[in-house]
């Protein structure tokens, strides 16, 4: 498991960030990004000698003057969750690309049947509406079934 | 590089810091930075006068540029320490 995803996953829950300088911020984790910068909101900030402190409404912390991070013990069990999630939801994405690109061949193959019906600039139009990929397959396809004609 | 980390995940782990701290843990979890995850840790701060102070710290996560040194604990030989004998300066902060 990452760091940066356990920190994801702690989003609104309540943790413990300690800078490089000794200051505490206690709060609430509203966002992070992958630099551990954090916004905090609800924060108390306590002084590197712990005899001061503030009471701020919200607060932006810039990741590398983080010394560490104190997170409640149950956000780790919360990413196990998340893990588990992960392959099923991934699984069906992984293979829709693939369809995406049969879909594009079809164009293609829309080209080669406009292509042989006589109308290069068609062909070419019915591929382009498959994306780039399968607009030059379309204009191939074109090209291509017009040679086969003359082959043939 | 960090092939070796992965031999020490969900493993009992000695963690010395650069501000000088000593924190025992189950390594979690760990990235390019070195940024780890810490589960049921504790802090073991030492004394010249007292024994070993043992502070609950619970789950952290240490930033990488805090890390000093990760060490695989033997935890049979762990238990057999008493810790309340032992008497030993703190580490002072580690210099960048």
């Amino acid at each position: 498991m990452l760091p940066l995803t356990l920190l994801r996953t702690a989003v609104y829950h309540p943790m413990l960030v300690e800078l490089k300088n000794g200051e505490t911020y206690n709060g609430h984790l509203i966002s992070c990004d992958n630099f551990m910068n954090i916004h905090l909101r609800d924060v108390i900030c306590t002084s590197r000698d712990g005899d001061r402190f503030w009471k701020i409404p919200e607060c932006y912390i810039r990741g590398n003057t983080i010394k560490y991070l104190r997170l409640p013990e149950d956000v780790l069990g919360l990413v196990k969750e998340d893990t588990n999630e992960k392959p099923t939801r991934s699984g069906p994405p992984t293979r829709r690309p693939f369809r995406g690109r049969g879909d594009g061949g079809r164009g293609g193959h829309g080209g080669r049947s406009a292509g042989s019906g006589g109308d290069h600039r068609k062909g070419g139009g019915g591929g382009g509406r498959g994306g780039h990929q399968g607009s030059r397959g379309g204009g191939r396809g074109g090209q291509q079934g017009g040679q086969l004609r003359q082959g043939r | 590089m960090a092939q070796v980390l992965d031999a020490y995940v969900n493993k009992s782990v000695n963690v010395v810091t650069a501000d000088g701290r000593i924190i025992i843990g189950t390594l979690r979890g760990f990235d390019q930075a070195i940024n780890i995850i810490l589960d049921d840790s504790h802090e073991r701060v030492f004394s010249s006068t007292d024994g070993v102070e043992q502070v609950l710290l619970g789950l952290y996560i240490i930033r990488g540029d805090n890390v000093a040194l990760i060490g695989e604990i033997d935890e049979e030989l762990d238990k057999t320490i008493d810790f309340s004998r032992i008497r030993a300066d703190p580490l002072p902060v580690a210099k960048t």
